[in-house]
């Protein structure tokens, strides 16, 4: 086992600056992250951004490059490495009426946040009816070779929290969207923004500035007839092209995006096993008690008299993200499990 | 930026014997190389990963392990990989585990500097949240003092991770259970991009150490026998039951954070003064040829066989197989055994 292939320098972390939109309105994901946090500064004064080196350096992966010098230091804050304060911080100034949105240089240093975000942010206003327009957004996930403290996907944990809303998207269209969406919404959001797909995936993103996506509304990205794989985040790249190569096979798989982990677009979700009577759920979160089990769950209870099979699962088991190509390779859901796992389906 | 960095006064005296003066140099000048290189190789796309510098900060690194006993505890960040080698890290695991092969001291399952050798070089293996080990070097010092042991738990962060909430319940805790425990801050002047004025608003870190009740000093990390002498008392006080000290050691941080970040936001002159004048392998490698512990040839050969080591290293890291695919969810459970079979680790939990 010598020949697997190792990304040099592939840690997830932005060397190069953000870059623009190409010419004919293609944006990156990054990019249009960008885009959305910028308008969204533009349209509201109280909007502002906190985070460890966002300011003069833009960002570990420039996300807020150029933000410092149109919006100057009160509203782009580069902070001391104290994630319980950065969420206090952007609680306590939601509560006297900003609406920060705080940038973690990882989403694995959300767990340095952990009790304000899961005791304050969460569970403040349903105690005292005190919006919190906070948006908490960070890189999450793998595939990267950056191993166990910068590959995390912790939207188990923070949807399980109750009061935060989670979002995971996997286009730079719906990005942007959403992102302007979370700013907007009177409740705390987290937004997770997969690093695998940062650079990777371009398209053509909206100008206009008050275009947004609807929070909690799954997309259907592919039409099917034999199998749904319902999936989220950068695992829907490796769903729609599994469904590719299976078309030429002639197996119809229909990939839904859900966009929004928490809370849950069902409708969606059901309305394509209704259609298809087979489902794949398909989540780079731990298998155990992760997004894939809920919707698999959720499936197995609403839509029982529709399956022609059981519900299957493909995630990675509830370990820390390994280093070693091989070991990350395997501990990821691959297109090719995905394929096979479809197959199988199909087959029933 | 103000840093108030002095000289060693005693810079005369010898406080070691020769054959450990020139052990110091190894460390300092096997650093300095094993940077150079790992850079070298990192850029040219044949390093995996991540690689984080600590080029420029060897006097800090060198100076704080080499003052700990085999029996003590050392409790490092990303940033500290000289301070593992220092205190007993094998070169060959290390440069397997930079490649992600299972001759790594984590087997694959971690990459670079998040590396620690328990049962061997007694180190812990590196976390990147900051400063995560900062608490646990408190458990470490607590049972040493509980079952009368004479050894002392060190902890490295850098300035930016003292802004932490955790680094001050550590510090805290230390002292009010007076544990044999010391704080070693490397003050490399920037966390990421952050400067020290962003990061807390007094002068010196090792004046915090008041407020703790425990003594502070503040040392020129870019010399690494100052650096040393600092430890060593604070290491033998918490050895003879004296508890926690803190030290702040400063120097400069001569690379990014991170390989891919080129750090223009330090003052090129700032830099250069660094490099130019507080150079901490240079000034050690002169001052040993000034007391005539090493001749030039003496430091011609310590050069080659630090070079030899590092081949002989890449060559292991490149020869050692990939972890087995397999092989995945084993070792997360004590009991299905995988890291048993590990170089002191004799079987069975060390608690068992
Ligand atoms: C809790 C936490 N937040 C954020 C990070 C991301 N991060 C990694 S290194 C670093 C800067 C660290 O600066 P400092 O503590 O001065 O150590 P240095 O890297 O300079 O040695 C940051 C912000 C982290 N590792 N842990």
């Amino acid at each position: 086992m010598t020949t697997a292939t190792v990304e040099a320098g592939a840690a997830g972390h932005g060397a190069e600056p953000r870059g623009k939109r190409t010419e004919d309105g293609q944006a990156t994901y990054l990019v249009a992250i960008a885009e959305a946090l910028w308008e969204e500064m533009e349209r509201d004064d109280r909007v502002y951004l906190l985070g460890e080196d966002i300011g003069v350096y833009g960002g570990a992966f420039k996300v807020t490059e150029g933000f410092l010098d149109r919006f100057g230091p009160d509203r782009v804050i580069d902070t001391p490495i104290a994630e319980e304060t950065i969420v206090g911080m952007a609680v306590g100034s939601a509560m006297e009426g900003f609406r920060p949105v705080a940038e973690f240089q990882y989403a694995d240093f959300m767990s340095s946040g952990f009790d304000e975000i899961t005791t304050v942010l969460a569970r403040y206003h349903y105690r005292s009816g005190v919006p919190l327009p906070v948006v908490l957004r960070g890189p999450s996930g793998g595939g990267v070779r950056a191993s166990s403290f910068h590959s995390i996907n912790p939207e188990p944990w923070f949807a399980h929290a109750g009061g935060i809303k989670v979002i995971c998207p996997a286009f730079p269209a719906d990005a942007k969207g959403l992102l302007k969406s979370a700013i907007r919404d009177d409740n705390p959001v987290m937004f997770l923004e997969h690093k695998w797909i940062y650079r990777r995936i371009k398209e053509p993103v909206p100008d206009d500035p008050d275009a947004l996506e609807p929070i909690s509304v799954a997309r259907v990205r592919r039409e099917g007839r034999d199998v749904s794989v319902i999936t989220y985040g950068a695992m829907v790249h490796k769903a729609l092209e599994a469904a590719e190569e299976l078309e030429r096979a002639g197996i119809s798989a229909e990939v839904v995006d859900l966009r929004t982990v928490y809370p849950l677009d069902e409708e969606t979700v059901l309305r394509s096993i209704e259609k298809t009577s087979r489902a794949l759920v398909v989540s780079e979160s731990y298998r155990f008690v992760g997004i894939g089990a809920e919707v698999a769950a959720t499936i197995a209870e609403k839509a029982f008299e529709h399956l022609d099979a059981p519900v299957a699962r493909l995630s990675p088991p509830n370990l820390p993200v390994p280093f070693s190509p091989t070991l990350e390779d395997a501990f990821l859901p691959q297109v090719a499990d995905i394929r096979t796992a479809i197959e199988r389906l199909s087959a029933w | 930026m103000a840093t108030k960095v002095h000289r060693a006064a005693k810079a005369d005296a010898r406080p070691l014997p020769d054959e450990r003066l020139k052990e110091i140099l190894y460390f300092l000048k096997l650093a300095r190389y094993f940077d150079e290189r790992m850079e070298a190789l990192y850029r040219q796309g044949r390093l995996p990963g991540a690689i984080y510098s600590g080029r420029g900060q060897e006097g800090t690194h060198v100076g704080v392990a080499y003052a700990l006993e085999p029996g003590d505890s050392l409790f490092p960040t990303h940033r500290d990989l000289t301070a593992q080698l220092t205190k007993g890290l094998d070169l060959k695991r290390v440069m397997a585990q930079f490649w992600g092969r299972i001759d790594g001291y984590t087997r694959g399952r971690d990459g670079n500097s998040h590396i620690g050798d328990w049962y061997g070089a007694k180190t812990f293996t590196v976390m990147s949240h900051l400063p995560i080990a900062y608490p646990v070097a408190v458990g470490a010092a607590w049972a040493y003092k509980r079952r009368g042991e004479p050894h002392v738990a060190m902890a490295i962060c850098g300035d930016g991770a003292t802004s932490n909430g955790r680094w001050h319940e550590a510090l805290n805790w230390s002292a009010v259970f007076q544990l044999p425990v010391v704080w070693v801050v490397n003050n490399n002047q920037y966390a990421y991009s952050t400067p020290n004025e962003r990061e807390f608003p007094v002068p010196t870190i090792a004046e915090r150490a008041a407020a703790y009740g425990m003594p502070g000093v503040r040392v020129d990390g870019t010399y690494v026998l100052e650096v040393y002498e600092a430890a060593k008392e604070a290491v033998e006080r918490a050895r003879q039951g004296g508890g926690p000290s803190l030290i702040e050691s400063v120097s400069l941080r001569w690379r990014g954070h991170a390989g891919h970040d080129p750090a223009t936001y330090v003052p090129k002159d700032l830099l250069e003064r660094y490099m130019a004048e507080r150079d901490p392998v240079r000034t050690y490698e002169e001052q040993l040829l000034a007391w005539g512990v090493v001749t030039k040839e003496d430091v011609a050969e310590l050069q080659a066989r630090i070079e030899r080591e590092f081949e002989e290293g890449h060559e292991f890291a490149l020869a050692s197989p990939f972890p087995e695919p397999g092989d995945v969810t084993k070792g997360l459970w004590v009991e299905d055994g995988y890291w048993r079979s590990e170089p002191g680790r004799g079987g069975g939990t060390e608690a068992g």
